[in-house]
């Protein structure tokens, strides 16, 4: 800090870093308006200007059985990826922070690297792998796992951080208070790593119900993620059901922040 | 009849020996300090007594069970640690709750115990608070009320002042102390500052480098150190060099030094010749302006000066205002230094010549 920005008076600076910071957020959040102001828009085309308020995108998207099965597939997809990744992200989290000795460090990146790679390797690598054992993809188990994979590194993270922050001298506390390794795991450790593990698995949700490329390599005959169907439509169509798709995902995401922020607080998001 | 007994345990990480052969028998209802500077062994022997640490050899009793290798849980123990260790989600009274659930301690029993508890570290209509809605010195108390709730045989405190204020250490310090003579429990407390080892404990360990330097009353700790290292830990301490002349008594020399001959008391059994440190507390060194230089021959006849005292000359070379007292810096003839406390109303100025008046009964010879 130089002395200037430090009174009490705003200076130039002041200002210039305000606006500046009001222009990035202006920038990230207009496509988002837009979107949502779009498929309210009554017109046929997915274009401005707007010319009137009309729910028939939303209805036609709800009445669209494509859309609505790859919404519920969506769904599933991402709902199979967060409880099983609040399992083995919370377990694998454990493991690097508590037991792993020698290589932590080396661990800690191998757990990372699905978000350090590009999606688009990760998804041709599994691709030939699935293939390689012979899963194919045929049936929805390689998208699953190409999804579990993805979203994994989030739930660990996330555990991560909340057992770093943790004074492991309450579980100290607890054993010599008598309570067994099981019963202090579950009536100290858990609830103080919880907030990390629902956010973790509230992000892994959220990524799971957005990714695309995985999605398309990895696709099971016959069925289509969300994403993947949006992709689809907008090759031959241009009306506004993409926008009220669009809308419907923002508002999926939105739901899951405020979850976070009503359970465990968003402060819990600090790294 | 001893509460605790440790017995020759050694601890190693790698190369590095972190325990070297520690005994310490500790009588029930007694108070032991493990006093060292960081890096000592002294927490990883309260480990060791807690179970979160295995000694690679010797052995650990509780009376006259062997727990060397039980788990933390299976030994019956209670412990405070320095960062109170509070569970956050719980109520205070879930966190005193917690040890007498695993018991499976009775509801109605449960919560009576732990209105006592709670009256007892002056805590009462705190029962409904969470951690962080209470200051440090009162977590701390809820810290020990949850160690002490479950009636533990051994209380282990691992440097529990330490992230409290000045002020509310030393209250604290009296409040554990008086707790634990109320409770009589016996108790071991690991700690770096040793006023607070002083004050509170009935016998303190000294420790160094993995091994006991003494182990002892604070009294005999602070007037009779074993060693050099144990009278610079514990207090301020001033050491002049010296050779024994003869010894007049079973624990009491004629010491040679370069300001001419001392009468000391020092340990049984040291050798005629044998090289020695006398060591003096500032606090027991009076002081007078003098003009002259004197030995202790030549004041001897004075009257000033008992039979047993010595008197050496020095000139002030520093002085330091401490409020209470004068700390005093005196250079002797030798050219040694000592350090001397004197009434802060009677200021010595720099420069002053002094003459300064010891009793052999308030000096201790080290072996150097």
């Amino acid at each position: 800090m130089t002395g200037a920005s430090c009174g009490v008076e705003k200076t130039i600076w002041d200002r210039l870093f305000t606006s500046l910071v009001a222009a990035i957020y202006i920038f990230l959040m207009f496509p988002i308006v837009l979107v949502v102001l779009l498929s309210f828009n009554s017109g046929e085309f997915l274009a401005f200007p707007l010319e009137g308020f009309s729910l028939r995108w939303f209805e036609a998207l709800f009445s669209n059985k494509r859309f609505l099965d790859a919404t519920l597939y969506s769904i599933q997809i991402a709902a199979v990826s967060t409880i099983v990744n609040g399992v083995i992200g919370t377990l694998a989290a454990i493991y690097v922070a508590r037991y792993a000795k020698v290589a932590r460090d080396f661990m800690r990146l191998i757990m990372t690297a699905p978000l350090l790679v590009p999606e688009i390797l990760t998804a041709i690598a599994l691709l030939f792998y699935f293939y390689e054992i012979r899963i194919g993809t045929d049936y929805s188990i390689g998208i699953q796992i190409g999804h579990i994979v993805v979203t994994f590194p989030y739930v660990f993270l996330n555990v991560s951080s909340a057992l770093f922050n943790f004074d492991r001298s309450q579980e100290e506390a607890a054993r010599s208070l008598g309570a067994s390794g099981w019963m202090t795991f579950r009536r100290v450790t858990l609830p103080a790593i919880k907030p990390g593990i629902i956010t973790g698995c509230l992000f892994a949700f959220v990524i799971s119900f957005d990714i695309f490329n995985i999605s398309l390599l990895l696709k099971s005959l016959g069925k289509n993620t969300l994403p993947l169907e949006l992709f689809d439509y907008l090759r031959f169509n241009f009306d506004p059901t993409a926008a009220a798709i669009a809308s419907l995902s923002i508002f999926m995401t939105f739901t899951a922040i405020l979850i976070i922020d009503r359970t465990v607080g968003l402060r819990s998001l600090r790294f | 009849m001893t509460a605790l007994t440790i017995d020759r345990i050694n601890k190693r990480y790698g190369n590095l020996h972190i325990l070297k052969d520690i005994s310490i028998p500790i009588a029930k209802g007694e108070f032991v300090s493990l006093l060292g500077p960081s890096g000592c062994g002294k927490t990883t022997t309260l480990r060791c007594i807690a179970g979160f640490e295995r000694p690679d050899d010797g052995s650990i009793l509780f009376g006259n069970r062997d727990v060397t290798r039980t788990l933390p849980e299976q030994r019956d123990i209670g412990m405070v640690f320095q960062s109170y260790a509070l569970f956050p989600h719980m109520t205070v009274a879930e966190n005193l709750s917690f040890g007498l659930e695993v018991r499976k301690v009775s509801v109605p029993d449960r919560q009576k115990r732990i209105a006592d508890v709670l009256a007892m570290v002056r805590l009462e209509g705190y029962d409904k608070r969470f951690p962080r809605e209470l200051s440090g010195g009162q977590q701390q108390r809820v810290a020990l009320a949850r160690a002490l709730v479950i009636e533990p045989s051994v209380l282990l405190l691992d440097e529990p002042l330490a992230n409290l204020d000045a002020t509310l250490r030393d209250e604290m310090r009296f409040f554990i102390r008086d707790l634990q003579q109320r409770v009589g429990i016996t108790s071991i407390y690991v700690t770096h500052d040793q006023a607070e080892a002083m004050v509170m404990s009935d016998k303190i360990v000294v420790m160094s480098a993995g091994t006991i330097s003494q182990f002892g009353s604070p009294r005999e700790i602070y007037e009779r150190p074993a060693s050099q290292s144990v009278a610079g830990f514990i207090g301020r301490s001033n050491t002049i060099s010296g050779k024994i002349a003869e010894a007049l008594g079973q624990d009491s020399y004629k010491v040679d030094t370069p300001c001419g001959s001392i009468g000391t008391t020092g340990p049984a059994g040291l050798a005629k010749g044998a090289e020695v440190k006398i060591m003096i507390r500032p606090e027991n060194i009076h002081t007078r302006k003098q003009c002259v230089g004197a030995g202790q021959k030549q004041e001897a006849g004075s009257g000033e000066a008992g039979k047993d005292e010595n008197v050496l000359a020095g000139a002030v070379v520093n002085s330091v205002y401490q409020g209470s007292a004068n700390q005093l810096a005196v250079k002797l003839a030798s050219g040694d230094r000592v350090t001397v406390d004197v009434n802060g109303r009677n200021p010595l100025d720099v420069g002053e010549q002094v003459a300064l008046r010891f009793a052999a009964s308030d000096t201790w010879l080290l072996a150097s």
